[in-house]
């Protein structure tokens, strides 16, 4: 105690004894006077200004409860309120606006010929269930999670908060239901789909015609072109970091800290907010969007014109093994008498 | 109007955990559910510090910034409260809070989320003030009977500190001024002892 007040003492007679006149500067005092509150350290290191934790311990046990300050928690609320719901609904309204533009400017793209009535098999039943299973509940957890995420700046202004809070939390309840359905489909669809979808040789001509949407012409495919495999493989391994994610953020029982569910939240929106956005121009192409297409997922089959068309290779393979199937056949395939009824009686009218 | 804060003094704080009981019981927590803590940092080491730590009702909370529902409000006094009602159990505001203060039951099936339970300030929350309904769901409204939330005004050091943050703020700096009798202690007791 005597040591420091000799040393404050000195500290304060010490600009007194300098010869120099007017305000001490730096040069006085060429070792410095060191004043550093002996805590500041301490609580530097508990705010994480270094972002380094430093762990206490608690009588409360529970998550993270050694953690005085969660610095990363604020960042990832901001995060999440001025980027994640902002530039995720700016991205959904855009591909809507980029459907709707390309709708009207390029319009259906029709198949040259129009449709034969004559038909190829395309997709097996359990395909097709696969597909639209994977469809249903990627479609109700895409509205339920966007419901919670953007909810707050578009929903709540128009219904007020004990209305939006009903539907906030059946949205959470199911999107928490039926999550862990989306990675067994996703499962699913991996498992009956991934051989076709190999990239193989041609695609990067695909590529470079820019798919068919540039210019008037059918770009050549095989039996998936190469904006199906790219999409098919984005569904996959994005669908499978969101169902990770997912899983991580739904059971918090495993004692998972709070930074690895901000992690996991931000990728999880990210991956849904890309598959979100490209599933609507794959929506728009598989049924408005191009003549002919809808019907393979519809019925399995589609029309041997659309398939020389889209799928040139695939079609021409149909052709030499002789897998069509006549119009009449096709209807009774379907439970159909010819001429009975939709739209491809009328075709052969024509 | 006045401006409610909690202080706790790392300097006073003896973690006798008697802010976490005196809670508890107040306001009738569930097993689990732990609306204040004390935590000990460089426990056993040169320089153990502890306080307690609950909602510190910021002014701008990060929890109201994130919760996707918008069930949190600030009161006059600046206490940041929030509608068990319109709450989802979505666990976004104890992802957020700097203090890991939200906390969440665990309902029945799944593990999933019940709503989220947190400091009041002992002031309750919508409901009628000191009703039964409020009671059941927020705990004690001390505040609407003139008192100050049980943990500081129970605490036997008086590290935990709450009320008006002027007043707070004034009793602190008297204490800084008390106990700093060297310029080396800026208020945090030394580590040299002389």
């Amino acid at each position: 105690m005597r040591i420091q007040t000799l040393l404050l003492l000195f500290c304060l007679v010490l600009p007194q004894l300098s010869p120099a006149a007017g305000p001490p500067t730096n040069q006085d005092f060429p070792q410095g006077v060191s004043s550093i509150s002996p805590g500041s350290e301490l609580w530097r290191e508990i705010r994480q200004r270094d972002g380094a934790i430093l762990e206490g311990t608690s009588q409360v046990k529970s998550v993270d409860s050694g953690v005085l300050i969660n610095a990363r928690g604020e960042e990832w609320a901001r995060f999440r309120v001025t980027k994640l719901s902002s530039y995720g609904g700016i991205a959904i309204a855009a591909i809507f606006v980029i459907v709707i533009l390309l709708y009207v400017v390029r319009g259906k793209i029709l198949i040259d010929g129009g449709l034969s009535g004559r038909m190829v098999r395309r997709f097996t039943d359990y395909e097709r269930i696969v597909h639209w299973t994977l469809a249903i509940v990627f479609l109700f957890l895409a509205i339920t999670g966007l419901i919670l995420l953007l909810g707050k700046p578009l929903l709540i202004p128009l219904f007020g908060k004990e209305v939006f809070s009903v539907f906030a939390s059946a949205s959470k309840e199911g999107h928490n239901l039926f999550g862990p359905l989306f990675l067994v489909s996703l499962v699913m669809m991996f498992l009956s789909f991934a051989r076709r979808n190999i990239y193989e040789k041609g695609d990067l001509t695909w590529l470079l015609k820019g798919g068919g949407i540039i210019g008037d012409g059918h770009v050549s495919g095989g039996f998936f072109n190469m904006g199906e495999k790219t999409w098919y493989w984005m569904v996959i391994l994005i669908g499978f970091v969101i169902a990770i994610s997912g899983l991580i953020l739904v059971s918090p029982v495993f004692g998972q800290g709070r930074w690895i569910m901000e992690l996991s939240h931000v990728v999880h929106t990210i991956g849904a907010l890309i598959l979100i956005t490209v599933s609507v121009g794959h929506m728009y192409l598989g049924s408005i969007g191009s003549e002919g297409a809808m019907e393979g997922m519809k019925s399995g089959y589609v029309d041997i014109n659309w398939a020389d068309a889209h799928h040139d290779r695939w079609g021409k393979v149909c052709h030499d093994e002789n897998l069509i199937v006549s119009a009449e056949e096709y209807a009774r395939l379907q439970g159909r008498k010819p001429g009975d009824s939709g739209e491809l009686a009328t075709e052969q009218g024509k | 109007m006045a401006r409610m804060k909690f202080y706790c003094d790392a300097e006073r704080c003896i973690e006798c955990n008697a802010c976490v009981t005196a809670c508890k019981n107040e306001n009738d927590i569930p097993w689990g559910v732990n609306r204040r803590r004390v935590v000990t940092i460089k426990d056993g080491e040169q320089g153990e510090r502890s306080l307690s730590v609950a909602c510190m009702h910021c002014s701008d909370a990060p929890c109201a910034v994130v919760c996707p529902v918008d069930c949190f409000y600030t009161t006059g006094d600046g206490i940041v409260l929030h509608d068990k009602d319109i709450c989802i159990g979505c666990g976004y505001c104890f992802y957020a809070c700097p203090f890991g203060a939200p906390q969440f039951p665990k309902d029945a099936a799944f593990a999933s989320r019940g709503k989220m339970d947190k400091c009041t300030f002992c002031a309750g929350g919508p409901e009628e003030d000191s009703s039964s309904e409020e009671f059941k769901k927020y705990g004690r409204n001390r505040l609407s009977e003139g008192k100050l939330p049980l943990c500081a005004e129970m605490c036997s050091t008086k590290a935990l500190l709450a009320g008006d943050a002027d007043v707070i703020a004034d009793i602190y700096r008297k204490r800084v001024v008390n106990r700093g009798a060297s310029a080396f202690n800026w208020g945090v007791s030394s580590d040299i002892k002389g």
